[in-house]
């Protein structure tokens, strides 16, 4: 029987990747897990020591950690859903032939390509309640009496922060959408028009179908990137006002900042979970349709 | 005998120049950290240490780089930063941080450089017992530099539009907010608020002084007297005497609102007088926050430190003492207008005539700073603003925010 001589030579080859893979992946991971067991407070270095489940047991009894999770789902779900619903709207738009459309499909994702710490501190002064230009904008058209302080109260600070993820994610779906509405063949079209389609039956039953992938798999990258989030938040309210705009990331992130790491890891740990939670089943189902199909 | 004699003289003369090397110190670089509050003071610090570099006769050469204050996030970055065996030889520093690094052992002992030092005594004692306390040993670890008392910033026009004179007492500043606010152009709507109050992070420093005036204090905030002090703060608020932005109003907002006119007075320290008087001329004054039944303003303090990973502590001491005591100290409090802690220049004439200083120097005996504890970092840039906006926008009682507050602060 013929038996296959070991060659050290792949594993060799794939190795220095591994190793970097494993050196700014994996370790940070681990690290932090077994960070998160730990009381590990920088600024109380001598009481560093493993307790167990006791971080998780606090953030089940912290009632800013449950405030933050509920945030992290509206503060998801509606910035991304309206981030696709408007995404969408814009890559059928962009997918007509009109003049000057190259320029349009370039502009459209200026909001995209802007770093979101500048982003955050754009639209920091476009809500601002003494200077604002929004403010400004709706007083000249007599829609508001009196400025509105919309960072600084807590019924207008998060759908403000909100309002912000959704401008800058527009474009992504756009453009990926964009290069799927491009994929699927004119002959579907033709061939339903002679059915006696309407655009209604054409939207459903071809161009829907047809992204389906796409739609699955840019949903899903969102959802990860808006919910690990912090730049645009930070930025704008650092959290506030009395938290009202704290998700669960900026929550991660104001805790690591004040040095409590351990608490920030378990936290961390726990967002990834709930991530995880939401990204199998959606995976899961994308396979099984992708394995329908064939 | 001639071939001896030249053999002689280059013995003699290599001796000469190797010795001349040799004195000649290994030239040395230190990296210095610093924040400005505006592009003119980041000038200035880059001035200094140029001088620094042109006239130490040491060889030393200091890379001033500039950080962001953010809040205070400042010090933070820098333990960040040295925790991650990078960082600065020295740094511009605030005392709060002091347990921070003293715990984790990041700050070199300047107990033995100070006992050397020649111009120790040219610095108030009282300051050195104020580092010392603030590291929990017996030891200093931060070499003062200057400090800040907060007084109140005023607008003497608008005071005589309102019909309103300085405050004398608290009572007096509440109804001075009070009548400051005013619509100038009787459209109905407030054009200049009584208070600039500073919501955000840095504005418990001036919430302080409202405690305090009721006759609270830090050590327990829910004492009646506390409450009543944090009520008085939100009265202020939710009676409309300040901006409705002021949750969110840090140093940058009530700094534009008083510039702008928006306020008609703001609590800071000397060092933003240069720019209200750019701005201003003759049309801005101060006067100290006056007392009620106790009375406090917060002392704004900076120092520097040697970092221990710094290789070259005895240049970077000499690069501090020249801040301290030597001709930057005098530079940057000129430039910049803080409180300078070398006696020598506080006799300036500049200084001495100075109408900002003079209200700082009558501040300094009820000057106080906030308890150094190991949760106080985390209770000015987190716990504050929130509980205070919670507060304000009416969230949650005055009771209930200074309870919230004491367990943030002292852990029950």
């Amino acid at each position: 029987m013929y038996r296959r001589k070991f060659s050290p030579w792949p594993y060799l080859l794939i190795a220095p990747a591994l190793i970097v893979i494993f050196a700014v992946v994996f370790f940070p991971v681990l690290n932090a897990i077994f960070m998160s067991f730990q009381s590990y407070d920088l600024r109380r270095p001598s009481q560093i020591r493993f307790t167990g489940l006791a971080n998780y047991v606090a953030a089940m009894h912290d009632p800013l950690f449950w405030q933050a999770l509920i945030k992290t789902v509206i503060w998801v779900s509606v910035g991304v859903g309206l981030q696709f619903v408007f995404g969408f709207l814009l890559a059928l738009l962009l997918n007509r032939k009109f003049p000057g459309r190259g320029i349009v499909r370039s502009i459209s994702l200026i909001p995209w390509v802007t770093p979101g710490v500048l982003i955050g501190l754009m639209w920091r002064w476009i809500f601002d309640g003494n200077y604002g230009v929004l403010n400004d904008l709706l007083m000249r058209l007599g829609l508001i009496h009196d400025k509105i302080p919309f960072l600084a109260q807590q019924s207008t600070a998060f759908p403000s922060v909100i309002l912000t993820i959704i401008w800058q994610g527009i474009p992504f779906f756009a453009l990926m959408l964009l290069a799927g509405l491009q994929g699927i063949p004119e002959e579907l079209y033709d061939a339903a028009n002679v059915d006696g389609a309407n655009a209604f039956q054409r939207f459903f039953m071809i161009t829907i179908p047809s992204l389906k992938n796409t739609i699955f798999v840019t949903t899903l990258l969102r959802i990860i990137w808006v919910a690990n989030s912090v730049d645009v938040i930070f930025n704008m309210t650092e959290g506030g006002p009395a938290y009202s705009t704290q998700t669960l990331s900026v929550y991660v992130f104001n805790k690591a900042n004040t040095l409590n790491l351990g608490y920030a890891s378990t936290m961390a740990i726990l967002l990834a979970l709930a991530l995880a939670l939401v990204a199998v089943p959606y995976l899961k189902t994308l396979f099984k349709a992708q394995e329908e199909s064939k | 005998m001639k071939r001896k004699l030249v053999f002689v003289l280059v013995a003699v003369l290599s001796m000469m120049v190797l010795g001349a090397v040799s004195a000649q110190q290994k030239p040395v670089t230190i990296v210095h950290w610093y924040w400005a509050d505006n592009p003119a003071y980041s000038a200035q610090m880059q001035k200094i240490a140029a001088d620094f570099n042109a006239t130490n006769g040491k060889s030393i050469t200091v890379v001033a780089q500039e950080y962001p204050w953010d809040g205070g996030a400042y010090s933070e970055t820098l333990f960040r930063a040295v925790m991650g065996g990078g960082g600065p030889d020295t740094s511009s520093f605030k005392l709060t941080s002091t347990p921070l690094f003293t715990a984790n052992g990041l700050l070199v002992n300047l107990d033995d450089f100070l006992a050397k030092w020649k111009d120790k005594d040219k610095i108030d004692p009282s300051l050195y017992d104020t580092m010392r306390k603030a590291s929990g040993t017996k030891s200093v670890y931060v070499m003062p530099w200057n400090t800040q008392v907060l007084y109140v910033y005023y607008r003497p026009s608008l005071f005589k539009k309102a019909g309103v004179s300085v405050p004398k007492t608290y009572e007096e500043f509440l109804e001075a907010c009070k009548k400051l606010t005013m619509d100038t152009n009787g459209d109905g709507k407030t054009d200049v608020y009584g208070f600039g109050m500073r919501g955000a992070k840095g504005g418990q420093e001036p919430w302080g002084s409202f405690i305090w005036a009721r006759g609270g204090n830090f050590d327990n905030l829910t004492t009646p007297q506390a409450i009543q002090g944090m009520q008085d703060f939100i009265d202020l608020y939710r009676n409309g005497y300040a901006p409705p932005t002021a949750p969110m109003d840090g140093f940058q907002e009530i700094i534009a609102n008083f510039k702008s006119g928006r306020t008609a007075m703001t609590i800071h320290h000397i060092g933003s007088s240069i720019g209200m008087v750019d701005t201003f001329g003759n049309d801005v004054d101060a006067f100290a926050f006056p007392g009620g039944v106790g009375r406090w303003t917060s002392m704004g303090d900076t120092e520097n430190v040697i970092l221990k990973s710094s290789k070259n502590k005895e240049a970077a001491f000499e690069w501090l003492a020249y801040l301290a005591t030597g001709k930057g100290q005098e530079a940057w409090c000129v430039a910049t207008g803080n409180v300078p802690v070398s006696k020598d220049v506080q006799q300036l004439p500049f200084f001495q005539n100075n109408r900002f200083m003079k209200v700082s120097i009558e501040g300094a005996p009820y000057a106080g700073i906030f308890p150094i504890l190991d949760t106080t970092t985390e209770w000015i840039n987190t716990i504050w603003p929130n509980t205070v906006a919670a507060a304000l926008t009416g969230k949650i009682s005055a009771a209930e925010a200074m309870k919230q507050l004491q367990i943030g602060l002292w852990g029950k």
